[in-house]
C-alpha cells in the first residue's frame, strides 16, 4: 500500500472515531432506549388485550413493518415540513428509527410474553398472587430472558442501520467517511476503514451479549 | 368443609362434568380415580376457578355461593385457602426452590421475611428438599421438583390441598419419593383431594374414593369398601383393568 494511503487512513481514524462516539453511539442509544419503551407498551396493550388499544397497536405494527425505514425517514424529514412540522435531521432520524424499530421489537416482546407457559400463571394464582404480581414477578422476568437474544440482535442491527441516517443529512460516522472519501478520492480505503470500525463495535457488543446472557441465566453451578 | 353441588362444566359444546356433587371434610384424604378423559382434572380445575364452570354451587366453611356468580375478589380469597399441586409441577422457573416457597407467603400474604424464611425451611425439611433450597427448577429431577411444588402449596397452610396426578409424570422410583411425602402429610392430618392412578396409594392412604366416569361421580365410598366391594358395575370393570386382573 502506498504511503499516502496509510497517511489518509491514519489521519482520518481519529476523525471517524470522534463521529462514532459523538454521533453514531448517542444516536443508536437514543433510538434503542425509545424504541424499547414504545415496544414494551405496544406489546403490553396486546397481551392485556385492552380493546381499542390492542387494535391500534396491531395497525401500528402493520404500518411500520410494512413500509421501508428509509421512506419513513424521508416522510418525517422531507415530508413533514410541507405540513408545517420542521425537525432537525438528528431528531428526525431518532423518531423515524424509533417508530420503526418499536414495531419489530414489540413483536419480539409480545411473543416472548406469550411463550411463558400458562402453567406459570396458574401456579401464581394458586399461591394467591394477583394478576399484577404474576406479571411483574413471574411472567415478565421469564419473558425478558426469552426476548433478550433477539432484542440484543436488534441493538446490533441498529448500530449498523444507523448509517442510513446519513441519507437525511445526519453527519454520523458513515457520513463523515463519505466526506473524507470525497475530499481524498479514496472511497475504497475509507469505506473499508469505516466498515472495520462498525465490525469492531459489534464485536464488543457481541461479547457483552454473551456476558449478559450468562448473568441472566437461572442456573448456577451445582453446589455439590 | 368444602362442598360442591350440581357442578357442570364444558369445553365448548362438549359437556365434560355433568352434575357433580361431593364433599370434603376436615382431615379427610379423598382419592379421585377414573379412566382417562373422565373429567378428573377438569373437576379440580373448576373448583380452583382455573376453568370456568357452567354452573353449580360451592360451599367453603360457611361461605356459599353460585359458582358463576363469584367476584374476582372472592375467587382470590378462596384460592388463598386452597393449595394446588400440578401434574407437571409448574415451579416458577425464574426462582430458586426457596423463593418459590416464599413467594406465596411474602408477596401474596405480606408475611414478614424472617418468619416466611423460617416456615419455608420447615416445609422444605418436611419434603426433604432443604438441601436443594438454592437450586433452580431446571437443576432438579422431576421428583425433586414435585416435592418442592408440594412444599410451595402447603407453606401457607391451605385448608385443602388439591393434587392432580402428582406422580404421573415421574419414574417409579421418583413416584415413591413423592408418595412417601404425601403419606406423611396425610398422617399429619392435612386435608387432601388427590387425583391418582396409584391404586396402592389410594387403598392405603385415602379415607374415601370417588370414582368418576364420563363426567359423573359413579361411586363415592370409603376406600376399603370401594376396593373390596365396589357396588357399581363400572367401578368393578375399572378396578379389574387397573389391577390387571381380568379373571
Ligand atoms: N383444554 C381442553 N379443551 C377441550 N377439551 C378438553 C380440554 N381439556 C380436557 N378436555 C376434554 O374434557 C374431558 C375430560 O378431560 P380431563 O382432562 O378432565 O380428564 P381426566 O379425567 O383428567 O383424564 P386423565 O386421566 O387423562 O388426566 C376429555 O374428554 C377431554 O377430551
Ligand atoms: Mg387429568
Amino acid at each position: 500500500m502506498s504511503e499516502r494511503l496509510w497517511e489518509i487512513l491514519i489521519s482520518s481514524l481519529p476523525n471517524l472515531l470522534l463521529y462514532c462516539v459523538k454521533v453514531t453511539i448517542p444516536l443508536t442509544a437514543c433510538i434503542y432506549a425509545l424504541s424499547l419503551v414504545l415496544a414494551f407498551l405496544l406489546a403490553l396493550v396486546q397481551v392485556l388485550n385492552i380493546r381499542v388499544l390492542n387494535r391500534a397497536a396491531r395497525i401500528y405494527v402493520w404500518l411500520f413493518r410494512g413500509t421501508p425505514l428509509i421512506v419513513q425517514m424521508y416522510i418525517i424529514f422531507f415530508g413533514l415540513p410541507s405540513v408545517g412540522i420542521t425537525l432537525d435531521a438528528f431528531p428526525s432520524a431518532v423518531i423515524a428509527f424509533s417508530l420503526n424499530y418499536a414495531a419489530y421489537m414489540s413483536e419480539t416482546i409480545r411473543a416472548s410474553i406469550q411463550a411463558v407457559p400458562e402453567g406459570q400463571t396458574e401456579a401464581g394464582y394458586m399461591i394467591g398472587l394477583n394478576y399484577f404480581q404474576i406479571m411483574t414477578r413471574i411472567v415478565l422476568p421469564q419473558a425478558a430472558k426469552i426476548a433478550f437474544p433477539t432484542l440484543f440482535g436488534s441493538l446490533i442491527g441498529l448500530t449498523k442501520d444507523s448509517s442510513l441516517a446519513a441519507s437525511i443529512t445526519v453527519v454520523e460516522m458513515f457520513k463523515a467517511a463519505q466526506q473524507i472519501a470525497a475530499k481524498t478520492f479514496e472511497p475504497m480505503a475509507l469505506y473499508c476503514e469505516v466498515a472495520l470500525i462498525y465490525l469492531l463495535l459489534n464485536t464488543v457488543l457481541t461479547s457483552l451479549q454473551r456476558y449478559l446472557e450468562k448473568r441472566l441465566s437461572w442456573r448456577q453451578p451445582a453446589v455439590d | 368443609m368444602l362442598e360442591v353441588k350440581n357442578l357442570r362444566c364444558s369445553y365448548g359444546t362438549n359437556q365434560v362434568l355433568k352434575d357433580i356433587n361431593f364433599r370434603v371434610d376436615k382431615g379427610e384424604v379423598i382419592a379421585i380415580v377414573g379412566s382417562s378423559g373422565s373429567g378428573k382434572t377438569t373437576l379440580l380445575r373448576s373448583i380452583s376457578f382455573l376453568h370456568k364452570a357452567d354452573g353449580g354451587t360451592i360451599r367453603f366453611f360457611d361461605f356459599e355461593k353460585e359458582i358463576t356468580r363469584l367476584k374476582s375478589a372472592e375467587i382470590r380469597q378462596l384460592r388463598m385457602r386452597l393449595g394446588y399441586v400440578f401434574q407437571n409441577f409448574n415451579l416458577f422457573r425464574n426462582m430458586t426452590v426457596r423463593q418459590n416457597v416464599m413467594e406465596g407467603l411474602v408477596t401474596a400474604r405480606h408475611m414478614d421475611k424472617e418468619e416466611a424464611r423460617k416456615i419455608t425451611d420447615e416445609v422444605l425439611k418436611k419434603v426433604d428438599m432443604l438441601g436443594r433450597a438454592e437450586y433452580y427448577p431446571d437443576q432438579l429431577s422431576g421428583g425433586q421438583q414435585q416435592r418442592a411444588a408440594i412444599a410451595r402449596s402447603i407453606a401457607f397452610r391451605p385448608d385443602v390441598l388439591l393434587l392432580d396426578e402428582p406422580t404421573s409424570s415421574l419414574d417409579p422410583e421418583l413416584t415413591r419419593e413423592v408418595l412417601n411425602i404425601l403419606t406423611r402429610l396425610a398422617a399429619e392430618g392435612i386435608t387432601m383431594v388427590v387425583v391418582t392412578h396409584e391404586m396402592e396409594f389410594a387403598r392405603n392412604v385415602a379415607d374415601r374414593v370417588i370414582f368418576m366416569e364420563g363426567g359423573v361421580v359413579v361411586e363415592d365410598a370409603p376406600a376399603a369398601e370401594f376396593f373390596n366391594r365396589p357396588r357399581q358395575e363400572a367401578a368393578k370393570r375399572f378396578l379389574r383393568t387397573v389391577t390387571g386382573d381380568f379373571g
